[in-house]
């Protein structure tokens, strides 16, 4: 007999586990089908998620105690100029400044495996059925409808709305007949090494922050410019992932013969980039090493942007819809965004009954509707740094360095960060003292190694419902600011949210002349900012961790 | 039984995959690319046609497929429960 359901979900990644538990939450019969033996174990990424994901994501990861490896505080690119000199420059100019960093975090910096583990598990909390060791082969396709799947064991799941979150390579979307496979351009090839090193070999020679390198193409030390990036490599506890990727066709024409690429780039710039040769390779200890494709370039062809995302009776999310960043190659929240769009469109379409592609267009419509999304998938300076290359211009290497992976990012990001966080201070008034909590909260998990799961490090204090004279200020000023942001409503309505819209073109006007001042202020405050840290990351680590806590809105956003 | 090499560390391989990817020869045109694309040496060019040497490496990146722009190279998931898994990805 077949077996059904209301919603059957296709893969346990990150974004399948979000679209599962907000159908539960709602009280559907929810299946979450994933063909590796354990969740996670076949999702390979850098990783840094960055901190749009978590402020603009499912509200359960915000308020909960997910687990990663380090806050990230920015990017330091390295620009090669010449590698046998030793001439490098450098722009770290997106990074979180003292005395907020490491506690305000660019984003965070994870394993795939524990994070996709957590949010299956919360979707099974929450009600989702959980079938692993399961691949789904293929959909059932009736009267021009998806009305389920097909397993590898041969079984017929029948659903009313099938969301496909299987990731880049799509092949049950190109199977249902919702969108073509990726051409070879648009994906990219990671090469992945994990290394181990100890905590403090990582505080002294990365601290927070994510490096990038870009060299000449000529150099041989780094794919070619704007099809592949040199070396990323995002610092965990006790490890650290560098990677390199190159586009599998960097013309109309020729495949690169990758294998051999690879090896030569890994070999020339661990072997000649100082700071690795000298400082990280006598540290490192190689783990493992593994590879996937990302489809970097998918948002950048116009015709790709605009490929189907759904048809009667399935919808397509994150990678599987094309939605990872062009510029950061972070794909993680547009997954859990386009995730939790999904599941409220297919919560509507059963309570209507109505499982159409003319109903479901309501998720496309508001896929093209976030801003975030919107702006993530059509960034154009990584793709631009080939221009750089072809007219061998250091000049604009460094321009598109620091428009794409330094403060430059403001003058194309302002306008969608802005126009975002009104949209969720509309929705929820106290919603800058949640944020302000969750960094706080996850800056004390991470020096605790504390998540869901575990404290793996006894608390600085005993846990008790009193609240010191500092825990109970820290709780005021977010009081302060509650009342503030209800206060000055109007004043966002009226002045801010016209001035979001034209925030970008400002930026690109007054950032020339604003950066100087800004990095000048810096350094003068530098002595004072840095003591103000210190206190401000003692607090964290003496507080109780009850001040940091939000009672979870069981209702959902 | 569970598979892993020297070469590729952190990585184990779960048997039973099945014939997860195929070439159709008639399609083929020995183009190569899917041999240079392909970090697991999976692929070898036997009398002008993409032939699979072996699978035991593969990661399931699907570049290979990718790259057969005849459509000669079938890509299909491992059965469940089989194939790579990682910890460190
Ligand atoms: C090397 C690399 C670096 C990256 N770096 C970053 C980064 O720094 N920051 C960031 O935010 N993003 C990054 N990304 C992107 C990010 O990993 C993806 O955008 C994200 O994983 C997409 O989530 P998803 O749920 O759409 O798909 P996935 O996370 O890929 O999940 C798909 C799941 O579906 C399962 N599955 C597939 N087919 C089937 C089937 N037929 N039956 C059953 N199960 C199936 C898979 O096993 C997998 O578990 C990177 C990606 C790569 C490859």
């Amino acid at each position: 007999m077949n077996e059904k359901y209301d919603i059957v979900v296709i893969g346990a990644g990150f974004g399948g586990p979000i679209a599962a538990k907000k159908c539960a939450d709602a009280g559907l019969k929810t299946l979450m089908i994933e063909r590796s033996q354990n969740v996670g174990e076949k999702v390979i990424s850098g990783l840094t998620i960055p901190f749009y994901g978590f402020l603009f994501g499912p509200e359960f990861i915000r308020d909960g105690n997910p687990p990663f490896e380090r806050p990230a505080d920015g990017i330091i690119n390295y620009i090669i100029k010449d590698i046998e000199k030793g001439e490098i420059d450098i722009d770290d100019s997106l990074k979180v400044p003292k005395p907020f960093s490491p506690i305000i975090a660019f984003g965070y910096n994870t394993y795939c495996k524990p994070l996709c583990e957590w949010e299956a598990k919360k979707a099974i909390e929450a009600g989702v059925e959980l079938r692993t060791s399961t691949t789904v082969v293929d959909v059932i396709k009736e009267d021009g409808y998806v009305k389920g799947i097909i397993t590898d064991k041969g079984e017929k799941i029948r659903a009313k709305i099938v969301i496909d979150a299987e990731g880049s390579q799509g092949l049950l979307a190109i199977k249902a007949g919702v969108r073509e496979k990726y051409p070879p351009e648009a994906i990219s090839l990671a090469d992945t090494y994990d290394y181990e090193m100890t905590k403090e070999d990582i505080d002294k020679i990365f601290g927070y922050s994510v490096k990038m390198c870009w060299g000449w193409d000529e150099q041989k030390i780094a794919p070619p410019l704007g099809y592949g990036n040199g070396l990323m490599v995002w610092p965990y506890r006790e490890s650290i992932h560098f990677m390199q990727d190159q586009c599998l066709r960097t013309d109309q024409k020729s495949v690169p013969n990758l294998k051999k690429l690879f090896d030569e780039y890994h070999v020339n710039i661990t072997s000649t980039l100082p700071w690795w040769k000298n400082e990280v390779a006598p540290r490192a200890k190689l783990r493992a090493r593994m590879w996937e494709g990302f489809e970097i370039y998918v948002g950048l062809n116009k015709k790709l942007r605009n490929i189907h995302n759904h048809i009667n009776g399935m919808i397509l999310i994150g990678d599987a819809a094309g939605l990872e960043s062009t510029e950061l190659c972070d794909g993680v929240p547009a997954a859990w965004f386009s995730a939790e769009i999904a599941a409220d469109v297919a919560i509507n379409a059963i309570k209507v009954n109505n499982f159409s592609k003319s109903f479901l267009k309501k998720y496309d419509e508001r896929i093209n509707a976030h801003s975030i999304i919107q702006w993530s998938i059509s960034g154009t300076n990584r793709y631009n740094l080939r221009i750089a290359q072809e007219q061998h211009s250091m000049k604009k290497l460094k321009k598109f360095i620091y428009n794409g992976w330094g403060l430059g990012s403001l003058t194309h990001f302002t306008t969608p960060l802005i126009k975002t966080i009104l949209l969720y201070l509309r929705k929820d008034p106290k919603i800058i003292s949640k944020w302000i909590k969750m960094y706080f909260r996850y800056f004390q998990n991470w020096l605790y190694e504390s998540y869901d799961y575990s404290r793996k490090k006894e608390l600085k204090i005993q846990l008790q419902n009193k609240i010191t004279v500092k825990e109970s200020f820290f709780l005021s000023i977010l009081n302060w600011i509650n009342s503030f942001v209800k206060f000055s409503s109007r004043l966002f309505k009226w002045f801010i949210h016209p001035f979001s819209n034209a925030a970008n073109k400002f930026m690109k006007i007054a950032l020339p002349f604003i950066k100087p001042f800004y990095l000048g202020l810096l350094k003068l405050l530098n002595p004072l900012t840095e003591s103000l840290n210190k206190k401000l990351i003692n607090f964290v680590d003496h507080a109780n961790p009850l001040i940091f806590q939000e009672p979870i809105n069981r209702r959902g956003g | 039984m569970v598979k892993t090499f020297e070469e590729i560390p952190g990585i184990e391989w779960i048997e039973g995959t099945g014939e997860f990817i195929k070439i159709e020869e008639e399609i083929c045109i020995g183009c190569a690319n899917c041999v240079k694309v392909c970090l697991a040496d999976c692929f070898e060019i036997i009398n002008n046609k993409a032939t699979i040497k072996s699978l035991d490496k593969c990661m399931e990146c699907g570049a290979c497929w990718y790259v057969c722009i005849e459509g000669a190279l079938i890509f299909n998931w491992p059965r469940g429960g089989t194939g790579y898994k990682s910890d460190w990805g």
